[in-house]
């Protein structure tokens, strides 16, 4: 059983792709926890929303690809403008005007793309184990990213990530993936989990996701940080396998945020040490939530004809 | 000097700890005059401390239900615990957060938590998260695998076993006391996993056991016939007292038992049935018959218990050993794929030599009838049950805070 329902939720629709959301609580300020990539979906902050929503205002929604959100067949419609303009028309949706921007791993692409450009409605932008082209991964996975639509003789290790693999064996993928992404001992509960969220899409869709145009690279996503002037937190497990810790250190300087390592943890650190986490966000949020938001001030005045 | 303040976090799924934590308050004012002890509790707990007068933290409100949870896992008299109790992850990590908030607004000298998991396993987690004296209670130690479980359950169980044995060897700073529900005879000759600890070694090192806590002193009830009389069961009625306890997983077993009323009470003419549906059962959704008493939830019903001449319950530890403890026959079904009520509690219960053991699945309410007259009124003869747990344990919880 869920530990708390939603106070409301629905669907909005862009190009015919449906997107879920939900809604939690009614407090200050709006606690938006954007989608990672589609490989699970808005359950994955089970462990943040029923504290947050005691306390703040919560929205999250299913990432298309997965949940309940549509499953468009075209790569480009997994692009990370897509889902930035996924996360605007829930906020419209929901009479959002602003919210703190909380993401994981893949979100943090849609959440910089939205604190950059989008800085009036964004009062804040807390990143958990980013996945962000900072810094490398391994150099076993930079091998199998490269060759992820050509068919391989053998699938061991990060081999695993390649989209023929993922369409014979989805499963084994999920295995694999999960395992590294849930590195700390006594993970069997988040693994499980996490497995059967991906198990509610399917290989085909993954690789369409996959393929969906990423940041361009260091230099955007560079420009994209020097853009951003609202508050920014980055925690990053200290033994993340999945996206090295550099990557996290690095988006904060980038960004000129705060950077706090967590040791012991891996890829998930929200799921299997959540109240570490619950307590390290909802400092932010209410420090973010008191800032006023940058370029509010000019939005406001130019809709009182102050600025022409 | 300030008053001493206790939190004191009673586990919801059963009415069971409620009883004990109950009375171990008791005998802890009595120990520490003045102390103010608040509970962070749930339904069916809370109907408990309403009944005796229990201040509960107004937060105790924003609780997720675990009782709820436990319902939602369940089908015919069937409870997978230790599955439906790893699903409810997401629950205790809610309901650890709001407890921290507790804490974080207001001094407490002692946090007590009874089988209170989300307590226990957070504060080992992130042990600077403690802000008192901590003290931890249960009456069984070790996640055990269900034989149809397989090899998965059986790694499941163990690795769950062992992060509490790594926590408790990294962390013995956060439990300021450990306190076992029991004797050491009580507990089960099992191993942790393959490569851990017997059960019983490890739970002799980390454990002080203050023996079984009733939470009445069954010499009360000596006089049997004034308490009949006193509960209005006449001298010739033989009264079968029928309840699954508070969690509300155990409405099957209600309807066999009442499906088995009839011949029972052609066999024993004097048979006086009564069904307690408890606090989650709905008295009205049960089926009907002539002559049989359906009950919502009884307050004190250990005194019911201890007034019958014999019980049919579930295989729930509290209820029973409130049965053994007033030398009562009784029957018991544990919930299948239950692995506390098939493994710990029946182990203890045979300790005593208490109850007789019946299988849900393979029982028809004609064996139920035959049953029922077999053991109603029977002399028993089981070993005595101690009636000192809760002063014992109020004694170690009393050390923090004099």
């Amino acid at each position: 059983m869920r530990a708390l329902a939603p106070d409301d939720a629905g669907f909005i629709e862009r190009d015919g792709v449906p997107v879920y959301w939900e809604r939690f609580g009614d407090g200050d300020p709006t606690v938006l926890f954007l989608p990672t990539w589609s490989i699970v979906h808005s359950r994955c902050w089970k462990a943040q929303v029923p504290y947050f929503a005691r306390h703040f205002r919560v929205l999250v929604f299913d990432g298309r690809g997965n949940g309940r959100s549509g499953r468009p067949a075209d790569n480009d419609a997994y692009a990370e403008a897509e889902f930035a303009a996924d996360a605007l028309a829930v906020m419209d949706a929901t009479d959002t005007e602003r919210a703190v921007l909380v993401s994981w791993s893949r979100g943090a692409q849609r959440a910089l793309l939205l604190a950059a450009d989008h800085a009036e409605r964004v009062l804040g932008a807390a990143f958990i184990g980013p996945a962000v082209p900072l810094a490398p991964v391994v150099p076993e996975r930079a091998r199998a990213f490269e060759r992820f639509t050509e068919p391989q003789e053998s699938y061991e290790g990060w081999g695993k990530w390649n989209a023929h693999y993922w369409r014979d064996d989805y499963r084994g993928f999920l295995e694999f993936f999960f395992a590294h992404v849930y590195c700390e001992p006594h993970s069997t509960k988040q693994i499980e989990d996490a497995i059967g969220w991906g198990l509610e899409t399917d290989p085909d869709t993954l690789v369409a996701v996959t393929l969906g145009p990423w940041l361009g690279g260091r230099d955007e996503t560079l420009d994209l940080c020097d853009r951003i002037a609202c508050p920014v937190l980055v925690v990053h497990g200290e033994d993340d396998v999945v996206r090295p810790p550099e990557i996290g250190r690095a988006l904060a300087e980038a960004t000129g945020g705060r950077y706090v390592p967590l040791p012991g943890c891996g890829h998930g650190p929200q799921c299997r040490k959540p109240v570490l986490v619950n307590v390290l966000l909802r400092e932010f949020v209410e420090r973010a939530g008191r800032s006023p938001p940058v370029g509010a001030g000019l939005a406001s005045q130019a809709q009182e004809g102050e600025i022409t | 000097m300030k008053r001493p303040r206790v939190l004191y976090i009673s586990s919801p799924i059963g009415l069971g700890h409620a009883q004990r934590d109950v009375a171990i308050a008791r005998e802890l004012r009595r120990l520490v005059p003045g102390v103010q002890i608040d509970w962070l509790a749930q339904d069916p707990v809370t109907r408990v401390l309403e009944g005796e007068g229990e201040r509960i933290h107004p937060m105790s409100r924003h609780l997720a239900s675990e009782s709820g949870h436990m319902e939602s896992e369940s089908a015919e008299h069937d409870l997978h615990c230790f599955q439906a109790w790893r699903r409810m992850d997401e629950i205790l990590v809610a309901n650890y957060m709001v407890f921290r908030d507790v804490v974080h607004a207001e001094r407490y000298d002692l946090w007590v938590g009874d089988e209170a998991w989300e307590i226990d396993y957070y504060l080992h987690e992130h042990p600077f998260e403690k802000r008192a004296h901590y003290a931890w209670l249960t009456d069984f130690v070790g996640w055990l695998p269900m034989e149809e479980g397989g090899a998965h359950e059986a790694f499941l169980t163990a690795d769950y076993n062992a992060e509490m044995v790594e926590h408790i060897a990294a962390h013995p700073e956060v439990r300021d006391c450990a306190l076992f529900v029991g004797d050491p005879d009580d507990i089960v000759p099992d191993r942790l996993g393959p490569d851990l600890p017997l059960i019983r070694n490890w739970t002799e090192r980390n454990f002080g056991f203050v023996g079984y806590v009733t939470g009445f002193d069954p010499d009360e009830f000596r006089d049997r016939e004034r308490l009949r009389a006193e509960l209005g069961y006449g001298v010739a009625e033989k009264v079968c007292i029928v309840t699954v306890g508070g969690s509300g997983v155990g409405d099957d077993l209600l309807r066999k038992v009442i499906a088995a009323f009839p011949d029972a009470k052609r066999r024993v003419p004097d048979l006086r049935m009564i069904v307690v549906a408890g606090p989650r059962i709905d008295p009205a959704s049960l089926p009907a018959a002539d002559g049989l008493e359906v009950r919502p939830y009884v307050h004190n019903l250990y005194r019911h218990l201890a007034a019958c001449d014999l019980a049919v319950v579930q295989g729930g530890l509290t209820t029973a050993m409130e049965l053994t403890a007033n030398e009562r026959p009784f029957l018991y079904f544990p919930l299948a794929h239950h692995f506390e009520q098939n493994l710990h509690v029946h182990h203890r219960l045979e300790r005593y030599g208490a109850g007789r053991r019946m299988d849900f699945e393979e029982t028809e309410p004609s064996d139920v009838a035959a049953a029922i007259a077999d053991e109603i009124g029977r002399e028993v003869d089981y070993r005595p049950v101690e009636t000192d747990g809760a002063r014992r344990a109020a004694g170690r919880l009393a050390e923090m805070l004099l």
